[in-house]
């Protein structure tokens, strides 16, 4: 038996075409391998944002977990964290309760119990229900109405849905809509923007607050910035919104459908000409031109600084940090970095990087973290010298890493300047 | 209300269980989810996962898998894994999915069988038992498959039964365990937490066994029927469990497994007969080895309702409990239970 992790390089790819991508590559049709690389796809909560913590994204929210025992177990990592302390709760169901549904009977009591034992009233209960609920096809909708004439407070569905995670909307796309649904249509302020995707802000630096702000913009509303529920609610003011991450697609035209409020995508991109095109595309669609020099500058400098100190960087990318594997890849190679290996998961969007990067790096390896070979992954013949993203660094122990995976977002030049700024310290 | 937890995060579910027995064993072990149980059973209740490789999988259930039945997948699934890794047996594990959609283990384990040229376990736990049952059946399904031919008893080799880290809470206590009988000139075969499955295939050679946890009763029953080989209750380590402090006249409360509960009273007994010690649990509390005054927990409220009402002056427990009852004013013993917080001992 060869022990041997699976891998194609991205020549092999190409040439295979995005409808032929070997199925050891395809998530679905084998099992998944756990490993430390992994935990953040088999528990997206686990390392940050999943849907439970997500699901408490409005201010002064708290979420009750209807659910089997193991579904909420992993749960006290976030509640050891301070601003989640106190704001999940539990009910925990048995074998009765799925062949009767006699939990859903109970919600309405639990919120109210739970809103009784509070000093403050929340200003939402998420009900996050599970896989179970998903099989016995539960109205949650109709339990939360239940639930809220009851207890006098907004309750809202949270589905965690792990069985639908590749379906048309997983549970972290749903739960994007969730978390806006409880906006109440307002007056348009044309200088009010909201810019959706993300479940933190994005850095402080980020030159978009600069660039909106000089189009005109007086106000840019982040859910994460939100102090209290008041201040949410004025996202229902924006004149659009801007989306940078495309699992919020379906709450931006939540927002067209119900609030009237138009938006418009972009892409988080490591590639600096491309991140100055988008740029210019936008600032065309609001009719302005954007001042985007100096910051654009700043991140050519980093690029520039760290190659004068790593001149021979070998990089293994992975995908469990801030951005999209291929896409890092290629801006690496663009910048004249070798890119030795991609710990990925290919998509139809995501492979126009691998018909770019079978130009100019053919050679660079792409392995699937959840394969089950990657147990015999062997590092030795890689030359990897500098890993991005947790799961490099699991591989590549030995090797400098840039986690890349904080909370606060990098975007745009900003986030090309951090990142390098944060390999040349490595 | 019943069911309803303010306080405590749910306890390690009876999948995470039964999966802590087999970690060690060299099989591929499949969790039979959509990744959700599988990200918190490897992220969260299995400490040694961060430490070594391990073929752990999740089945990666999708919605048409279960709505359909198609268990045929899982097989083929399982049946490629197997031709490219080295594996001693391959185990399926239950969740609430394929509880739903009332998956037949017995006819899973036949098709398995009938692909994969490995031997084939399947727990059928369903996420809503506690970790002990999902040990429970682990054990006996281990013992039931792999215990080999009797052999000749091996004098001062004594087994070591339901050592896992749910259990035991220490990642080295198997390692102290082999000191504490080596010290007497005995070898102690810790299964499931350094001893492996050539071991479990001679079990019967060893002159008795140590049962550290209810979760692994039946199974020492059973390689007593099997084998005629003895077995008594207890934790050779229980000393380092004991805080030092006169117990005379006092009231203590212990909240903890059964095995490891009984074995702190005993020696606080040791130390003052007058001692009044209740043995209570959130888990499976065994007739066999239980006193008049054992109590089983099942809901918060039991245990803040006990604490209320019996003015105990020392409790023993998992220190994320002492939050439940700010009024307690005597000594709280900090007596961690992984299955309870998810904490290690050595993590203090």
């Amino acid at each position: 038996m060869r022990q041997e992790a699976y891998f194609c390089t991205v020549k092999e790819l190409d040439e295979l075409g995005k409808n032929n991508i070997p199925r050891q590559l395809i998530s679905h049709t084998h099992l998944i391998y756990s490993s430390p690389a992994t935990l953040a796809f088999n528990s997206p909560g686990a390392e940050g944002f999943g849907v439970k913590r997500a699901g408490l994204a409005v201010p002064d929210s708290v979420m009750l977990i209807v659910s089997p025992g193991c579904c909420g177990r992993n749960t006290s990592v976030l509640s050891s964290m301070r601003a989640y302390q106190d704001r999940f709760y539990y009910l925990l169901m048995d074998e009765t309760d799925i062949v009767t549904g006699r939990h859903l009977k109970k919600i309405p009591k639990a919120v109210a119990e739970i809103c009784e034992g509070l000093k403050k009233k929340p200003s939402v209960v998420m009900i996050c229900i599970t896989c179970v609920d998903a099989l016995l096809g539960t109205d949650m909708e109709r339990v939360c109405h239940k639930a809220e004439e009851y207890a006098g407070v907004p309750v809202r569905p949270c589905y965690m849905y792990a069985l639908t995670r590749e379906g048309r909307k997983p549970p972290m796309v749903h739960v994007r809509q969730s978390v806006y649904s409880l906006l109440e249509p307002k007056k348009k302020k044309g200088n009010v923007v909201n810019l959706l995707g993300y479940f933190s802000p994005l850095t402080d630096d980020c030159e978009l607050y600069d660039l909106l702000h000089g189009a005109g913009v007086k106000t840019i509303h982040e859910i994460s910035r939100c102090k209290d529920y008041a201040q949410y609610q004025t996202m229902s003011e924006a004149n659009f919104n801007l989306v940078l991450h495309p699992e919020a697609r379906f709450a931006a035209e939540d927002f067209h459908d119900r609030l009237k409020i138009p938006y418009i995508e972009l892409r988080r991109l490591y590639q600096i000409d491309k991140i100055a095109s988008q740029y210019r595309a936008f600032a065309a669609a609001l009719g302005v031109e954007f001042e985007d020099e100096i910051p654009r500058k700043a991140a050519e400098e980093a690029v520039e600084k760290f190659r004068e100190i790593h001149p021979d960087a070998v990089f293994a990318v992975g995908e469990w940090m801030n951005g999209d594997p291929f896409e890092l890849a290629l801006a690496l190679v663009h910048y004249g970095f070798r890119v030795s290996e991609i710990y990925g998961t290919l998509s139809g969007e995501n492979f126009v990087y691998v018909k770019q990067l079978a130009k100019i790096s053919p050679d660079t390896k792409v392995f699937s973290n959840l394969e089950p070979t990657m147990l015999y992954y062997d590092k030795s013949q890689s030359g990897v010298n500098m890993t991005i993203g947790k799961d490099a660094g699991y591989y590549h122990k030995e090797c400098s890493n840039v986690l890349w995976n904080e909370e606060r977002q990098p975007y745009g030049y900003a986030g090309v300047r951090r990142l390098f700024e944060a390999l040349a310290e490595v | 209300m019943r069911g309803l937890r303010k306080y405590l995060t749910p306890f390690a579910p009876d999948q995470s269980g039964a999966v802590s027995v087999l970690y060690e064993f060299g099989g591929i072990i499949v969790i039979c989810d959509a990744g959700g149980c599988t990200g918190n059973i490897c992220g969260f209740d299995e400490p040694r996962w961060f430490e070594s490789k391990s073929a752990l999988f999740s089945a990666g259930l999708r919605d048409m898998d279960a709505i359909l039945g198609r268990d045929d997948r899982l097989v083929a699934k399982l049946a490629d894994a197997v031709t490219k890794l080295d594996a001693k047996f391959a185990a399926i594990i239950g969740t609430p999915v394929p509880a739903v959609i009332g998956t037949d283990y017995h006819a899973l384990k036949r098709m398995t069988e009938k692909k994969v040229d490995l031997p084939i376990l399947t727990v059928d736990t369903d996420g809503m038992e506690l970790y002990d049952k999902g040990e429970e059946k682990a054990w006996k399904e281990l013992f039931l498959v792999f215990a080999g031919e009797k052999e000749d008893v091996i004098l001062g080799r004594i087994g070591i039964l339901g050592m896992t880290p749910q259990d035991i809470s220490d990642l080295r206590a198997a390692d102290r365990i082999r000191e504490h009988f080596a010290a007497e000139g005995k070898t102690a075969v810790c299964f499931g937490m350094g001893n492996g499955l050539d071991d479990v295939k001679s079990v019967s050679n060893v002159e008795k066994n140590i049962v550290v946890s209810p979760a692994a009763l039946e199974a020492a029953k059973y390689l007593e029927r099997t084998y005629g080989t003895p077995y008594e209750t207890g934790y050779p380590l229980v000393d380092e469990l004991v805080y030092d402090m006169d117990y005379h006249g006092k009231k203590v409360l212990i909240v903890q497994q059964q095995v490891i509960g009984s074995a702190i009273r005993e020696e606080i007994q040791k130390k003052a007969k007058d001692a009044k010690v209740t043995v209570a649990s959130w888990f499976m509390i065994k007739p066999e080895l239980c006193s008049d005054t054992d109590l089983h927990l099942r809901d918060e409220e039991d245990y803040i309702r006990l604490v209320e009402n019996m003015e105990y002056d020392v409790i023993y427990a998992d220190p994320c409990m002492k939050r439940m009852t700010p009024e307690f004013d005597g000594i709280f013993v900090d007596t961690i239970h992984f299955a309870v917080s998810g904490h290690l001992a050595e993590m203090r």
